[in-house]
C-alpha cells in the first residue's frame, strides 16, 4: 500500500517538476503551439504539423474535434488557433472577443460515393441529385436515371441515402452545393452543418457513412474526398455548372477556386464557374485572432503561431497536401493568406515582414 | 482532540466533496442550459421536433428521451438473466475453483474494451450477423444498440454482486444445509436476501452506465432525430445526440444540448429513486 | 431415492428443481463470455501482425507513411508510445484523486446508514454513474481547461476520469464493508483500538477483494474512454508528462486513427494493447488480493 501510494507521490511531483521547468525556460525558446478544430483536414494536418516539428523544433498539437470545437477553443482563448470547414458568418465574428481572421491552408471535396456492383460510372446531375436526396426517386431502375446513364446496367435496388449523423463541415459544403442548384432543397432543407434530412439513416463520422455504403448494396451517400480516395470507394460524376460531368479529383478540385476569392477569402466555392472544376469542393481554414497580444500572450508565443502558419500556406506545405489527396491552394489563394498575415499585430506592430 | 473524531471530521468532508462535485456540476449546466429554456420553455422537455435549420431552430428532448429509456431499459432486462446467473456460478456454486477464475476474468476484461470499440465491432460484426438472423433494413436500431449495451453492463452488474453473493457468511448458509435444504433454496432463501444491497446496487451502476454509454450507442443506433416508432427501429439517445452533434454546436443548439445533459442528470435520478422504492416495497 | 420420476414426490421436485437451475446457470454464464471470446478473437485476428516492440515504443506514424504501406502491403511503421505513456499519466493520476476519496467516501456510507447526509451522498454518487462521459469532459473542460491550465491539458484528462470511477469505487467499497460481519469490527473497538486503525487494519483489508473489485472496474472503464479525453486531453503526437499540456491516449489514438482512411487498421492493434493493459491489471490485483486472504 505505501509503495502504492509513493509510486503515485512520485509521478505527481514529476510532472509537476516537469512544469516548472518548462516555464522557467519558456523565455524565448522551445514554444509550442496548441490548436484544435476541423476533422476534415485531420490527415493532412497531421502530416504537415508533424514535418514542421522537425524542421523548426516547435512543437504543433493538434486536436479534431470539430469545426465547433475549434471555434469555442478560440473564444475561450485555451488554443494558439482554431480550425474550420466553414467560414465564421459576420453573426459569429461578432461574437468573438476580438478581430478574428481567415487563413485558408488547403481545399478538400465532398464525393457522392454509391454502392452499386458492376456499375463504373454513374452520372448524377443536380436534378437527379435533388430527386435522390428528397426521396421522390427510389430506386436505381428509375427511368430518369436510366436515361441519364445510356448503357449503363442499373439494377432494380433501392435507394439507400446515408447522410452524417454528426454535424460536420462535410455536410455544410453539401448542402451548400444543393441550395445553389436545387430551389427546392433550399426551401425545405438548407444550408448547414446538420440538418433535417428528408430523408436517409445518419451515420457517425465520415468512417461510419464510407463503412454504411460499402457494407449495404444500393447505398448513395456524401463523404470526405480524401477519405474516397484514400480508400478507392466508387464516386458519381457530378455536373458542374458549365454542364460538364466532372469526377472528383486533385486537379479538378483545385479549379474550382480558379473564381474571385475575397481579400479575407471567405467564400464557399461550390458550384464555380469554372468548366473544369468539380462543383462540391471548399476550402478549409485556420482561424487566429488579428490582435495577437490578448490575455499576457507572450510574443514569442505570437510570432511562432504566425511564422508556422505562414508555412502552412508555402510551396513546401503545400506539396504535402497533395500525397495525402488533398488539393493544394492556387496562387491567388495563397497571396491572399500572406497579406492577412502581414495584418496580424502585436501590440499594434505587425508580426511578419 | 479524540482521534476518532479527527477520523469521523475526516470521513465527513471527504463525502462533501462529492456533493460539492455534483452541486458545481449542476450549476455548469443550469447555467450552460438557461438559454434553451428561455427560448423553447418546459415545452422543451416534451417536444419531438429536432430542426436544426439555421433561422428555424427548433429542438426538442422528447425523441431522445425516449431513445434512451428504450435502450438502457432493453439493455438491463437483456442483461439480467445472464449476469445474474453469472454471478451465481462464479460466487455460489464454482466459488474459488479455477473455472470461476477465468471465468471471472472474462467477465472482467468485458469492462475494458474501449466503447468505442464495442462500436465498431458492433458495427462489422454484430450488425452484419443480425442482418444473416432475418432483421432486415441495415441492422441499425433500437435493438442493436441495446444488445450491444446489455453486453457492456455485464461486468458492472455481474463483478460486483459475484464479490457481495462471495461473502455472504458460511454459517448461515450452513445452518440451512444442515435443516436439509437443496444448494437452490440456499440461494433463494439465505444467500439472496443477506446479498440483496449489494446486488441491487450492482445493477443501479450497471443501469447508470448504460445510460450513460456515448460511443458505442452513436454507432449503431441509427441516428433518426425522431421517437423511435418501434423496438426494432432507429432513433438516438440523449447521450449519442450530444456527442454527435457537441463538436459543430453553438449558440442556442450548444444550449439545447447542455440542456439535455441536465435532463439526463435528473432522469437519472428519478429511476435510481423510484428502483429504490419498488425494492423498497418488495420487503 | 428409489424410483427417479415421482412428481408427486416433493423431495425430488426440489431436487430436480436445483438441477435445473444449476444447468440454466452454467449455459447462460457460458453464453455471457461468448461476446468477449468473439470480440477478443476479432482483435486478435485484425491486430496481431501489428504488434511488435516498435508498436510499444514508437510514436504514432504520419497519415503518409501509413499511406505508402498499406499501398505496399506492408506494415504501418510507428507505434503508440505516445499514447501509452498518457494512458498511464491520466489513468494514474485520475486514480489517484478517485480512490483516495471514493473508499473514504465508501467508509462514511457503511458507518453512517440511514442518516440524512449518508443517504444524499449514496444517491448523488449513483446518479453520476450516469451521466454522459462527454458531458462529464465538458465539465472538466469548463473547470480546468479554461481556468485552471488555460489550455488542454492531462490534468483536466485526468479530472473528468477521476470523476467517472468514483460512483464505482463508493459503492463497491459501502457493499463490500456492509458484508463483513459486525463482530470483527466489534471485537477490535471493543479491544480499545482507535476508530482509523479498525477501518485501515481490520476493515480494508479484510474487504480488500470488494473494494479492489470495484478500483479494477473503475479502471477499466476509464482505459477504454475516448469522448472526455477529446475535449480535455486533446491529443499529441509525441509522449508528454507535463500535466499541464495536451497529452494523447490510447483511446484517442484509436479515435484518430478511426477517422483517417490511411490509418484505419490500426484501430484492432490499438485496442489489442488496451485489452492486455486490463488483462494484467487484473491478473496482478487478483493476485495480491488472493495474498490477503
Amino acid at each position: 500500500m505505501r509503495v502504492f501510494l509513493s509510486f503515485i507521490l512520485a509521478v505527481v511531483l514529476f510532472s509537476a517538476c516537469q512544469n516548472s521547468a518548462k516555464k522557467s525556460s519558456s523565455s524565448g525558446e522551445n514554444v509550442s503551439l496548441t490548436a484544435a478544430g476541423a476533422t476534415f483536414p485531420l490527415p493532412y494536418y497531421n502530416l504537415a504539423f508533424k514535418d514542421y516539428t522537425k524542421k523548426s523544433g516547435t512543437l504543433v498539437t493538434y486536436g479534431g474535434i470539430g469545426s465547433g470545437g475549434g471555434i469555442r477553443s478560440l473564444k475561450d482563448k485555451v488554443v494558439d488557433f482554431g480550425a474550420t470547414d466553414a467560414y465564421l458568418s459576420d453573426d459569429k465574428l461578432a461574437e468573438m472577443p476580438g478581430e478574428v481572421v481567415h487563413i485558408p491552408t488547403c481545399m478538400g471535396a465532398v464525393v457522392i460515393a454509391y454502392n452499386l456492383p458492376g456499375v463504373d460510372e454513374l452520372k448524377l446531375s443536380d436534378v437527379l441529385l435533388e430527386k435522390i436526396f428528397m426521396g421522390e426517386i427510389t430506386n436505381w431502375n428509375d427511368a430518369e436515371l436510366k436515361a441519364n446513364n445510356p448503357g449503363v446496367a442499373l439494377p432494380d435496388l433501392e435507394i439507400t441515402f446515408v447522410h452524417r449523423s454528426d454535424g460536420s463541415g462535410t455536410t455544410y459544403i453539401f448542402s451548400d452545393y444543393m441550395t445553389k442548384v436545387s430551389k427546392k432543397w433550399a426551401d425545405e432543407v438548407g444550408t448547414g452543418k446538420s440538418l433535417k434530412w428528408p430523408v436517409g439513416m445518419g451515420a457517425k463520422g465520415n468512417p461510419g457513412v464510407a463503412g454504411t455504403i460499402s457494407q449495404a448494396e444500393g447505398a448513395v451517400g456524401y463523404i470526405g474526398s480524401e477519405f474516397a480516395f484514400a480508400q478507392k470507394i466508387q464516386t458519381a460524376k457530378v455536373q458542374n455548372s458549365s454542364g460538364e460531368y466532372i469526377l472528383p479529383s486533385i486537379e479538378s478540385i483545385s479549379a474550382a477556386a480558379q473564381g474571385e476569392i475575397p481579400a479575407d477569402t471567405r467564400v464557399m466555392l461550390t458550384n464555380s464557374s469554372d468548366p473544369a472544376s468539380y462543383p462540391i469542393s471548399g476550402f478549409t481554414w485556420i482561424i487566429l485572432y488579428k490582435d495577437q497580444a490578448y490575455d499576457g500572450r507572450s510574443m514569442a508565443q505570437a510570432k511562432a503561431t504566425v511564422e508556422f502558419l505562414d508555412w502552412m500556406v508555402s510551396e513546401e506545405a503545400q506539396a504535402q497536401a497533395a500525397k495525402v489527396n488533398y488539393a493544394p491552394l492556387p496562387e491567388a489563394a495563397v497571396q491572399k493568406a500572406k497579406a492577412i498575415l502581414r495584418s496580424v499585430t502585436y501590440e499594434g506592430k505587425t508580426i511578419l515582414e | 482532540m479524540n482521534s476518532d473524531k479527527i477520523t469521523k471530521t475526516v470521513l465527513f468532508s471527504v463525502s462533501i466533496l462529492i456533493l460539492m462535485l455534483a452541486a458545481g456540476m449542476l450549476y455548469s449546466l443550469v447555467g450552460g442550459a438557461i438559454p434553451a429554456f428561455k427560448e423553447f420553455g418546459l415545452k422543451f422537455i416534451f417536444s419531438g421536433e429536432w430542426n436544426p435549420t439555421e433561422g428555424e431552430e427548433k429542438y426538442g428532448a422528447l425523441p431522445f428521451i425516449v431513445g434512451t429509456l428504450m435502450t438502457s431499459f432493453g439493455a438491463l432486462i437483456l442483461c439480467l438473466p445472464l449476469s445474474f446467473s453469472t454471478s451465481l456460478f462464479l460466487g455460489e456454486y464454482f466459488r474459488g475453483t479455477r473455472v470461476a477464475r477465468i471465468l471471472g476474468l472474462l467477465v472482467d476484461l468485458l469492462a475494458g474494451i474501449p466503447s468505442i470499440v464495442y462500436g465498431l465491432w458492433g458495427f462489422y460484426v454484430l450488425r452484419p450477423a443480425l442482418i444473416e438472423i432475418g432483421f432486415g433494413g441495415r441492422g441499425f436500431g433500437i435493438f442493436t444498440a441495446a444488445l450491444i449495451l446489455a453486453v457492456m453492463i455485464i461486468p458492472y452488474a455481474t463483478s460486483l454482486s459475484n464479490e457481495i453473493i462471495s461473502m455472504v457468511p458460511n454459517d448461515l448458509k450452513e445452518a440451512a444445509y444442515s435443516l436439509g435444504a437443496t444448494r437452490l433454496e440456499v440461494i433463494t432463501s439465505v444467500t439472496i436476501p443477506n446479498a440483496r444491497s449489494g446486488i441491487v446496487a450492482g445493477y443501479i451502476l450497471a443501469f447508470g452506465r448504460a445510460l450513460g454509454e456515448t460511443m458505442a450507442v452513436t454507432m449503431l443506433i441509427g441516428n433518426t432525430n425522431q421517437i423511435p416508432t418501434s423496438f426494432f427501429g432507429t432513433g438516438n439517445t440523449m447521450a449519442s445526440v450530444i456527442a454527435n452533434q457537441f463538436g459543430e454546436a453553438d449558440g442556442l443548439k450548444l444550449s439545447s444540448l447542455i440542456a439535455i445533459g441536465l435532463l439526463l442528470f435528473l432522469i437519472t435520478g428519478i429511476i435510481n429513486a423510484a428502483g429504490k422504492l419498488i425494492i423498497k416495497k418488495m420487503n | 431415492m428409489k424410483s427417479t420420476f415421482a412428481w408427486k414426490d416433493h423431495t425430488s421436485r426440489r431436487l430436480l428443481k436445483d438441477k435445473a437451475v444449476l444447468v440454466g446457470v452454467v449455459v447462460l454464464s457460458l453464453i455471457t463470455i461468448s461476446p468477449i471470446v468473439l470480440i477478443i478473437s476479432k482483435l486478435v485476428a485484425e491486430g496481431y501482425q501489428q504488434i511488435s516492440l516498435d508498436f510499444l515504443i514508437k510514436n504514432t506514424p504520419d497519415t503518409f507513411e501509413a499511406m505508402t504501406a498499406v499501398a505496399n502491403g506492408e506494415k504501418i511503421p510507428g507505434g503508440i508510445a505516445n499514447g501509452i505513456v498518457g494512458t498511464l499519466l491520466m489513468v494514474t493520476l485520475a486514480s489517484a484523486i478517485a480512490i483516495p476519496i471514493g473508499v473514504l467516501t465508501g467508509i462514511y456510507l457503511y458507518e453512517n446508514q440511514g442518516k440524512f447526509m449518508a443517504n444524499l451522498t449514496r444517491n448523488i454518487s449513483d446518479i453520476l454513474q450516469g451521466v454522459p462521459s462527454i458531458v462529464l469532459g465538458l465539465i472538466s473542460y469548463l473547470w480546468v481547461v479554461k481556468h485552471i491550465t488555460n489550455g488542454f491539458s492531462a490534468l483536466a484528462g485526468s479530472v473528468s476520469l477521476a470523476i467517472m470511477m468514483l460512483p464505482m469505487i463508493v459503492r463497491s467499497t459501502e457493499e463490500t464493508l456492509k458484508m463483513i460481519p459486525q463482530t470483527l469490527k466489534e471485537a477490535a473497538l471493543a479491544l480499545g483500538v482507535p476508530y482509523h486503525k479498525v477501518i485501515l487494519k481490520v476493515l480494508v483489508p479484510t474487504g480488500f477483494s470488494g473494494l479492489s473489485t470495484g478500483i479494477l472496474l473503475g479502471i477499466s472503464r476509464i482505459l477504454g474512454e475516448t469522448a472526455p479525453l477529446l475535449l480535455t486531453a486533446l491529443g499529441s503526437s509525441i509522449i508528454n508528462l507535463d500535466i499541464t499540456q495536451p497529452t494523447s491516449a490510447v483511446p484517442l489514438l484509436i479515435w484518430e486513427f478511426y477517422n483517417d482512411p490511411n490509418m484505419i487498421g490500426l484501430i484492432w492493434s490499438s485496442s489489442l494493447l488496451l485489452m492486455a493493459i486490463v488483462l494484467i491489471l487484473n491478473i496482478v490485483s487478483k493476485q495480491i488480493a488472493g495474498k490477503r486472504n
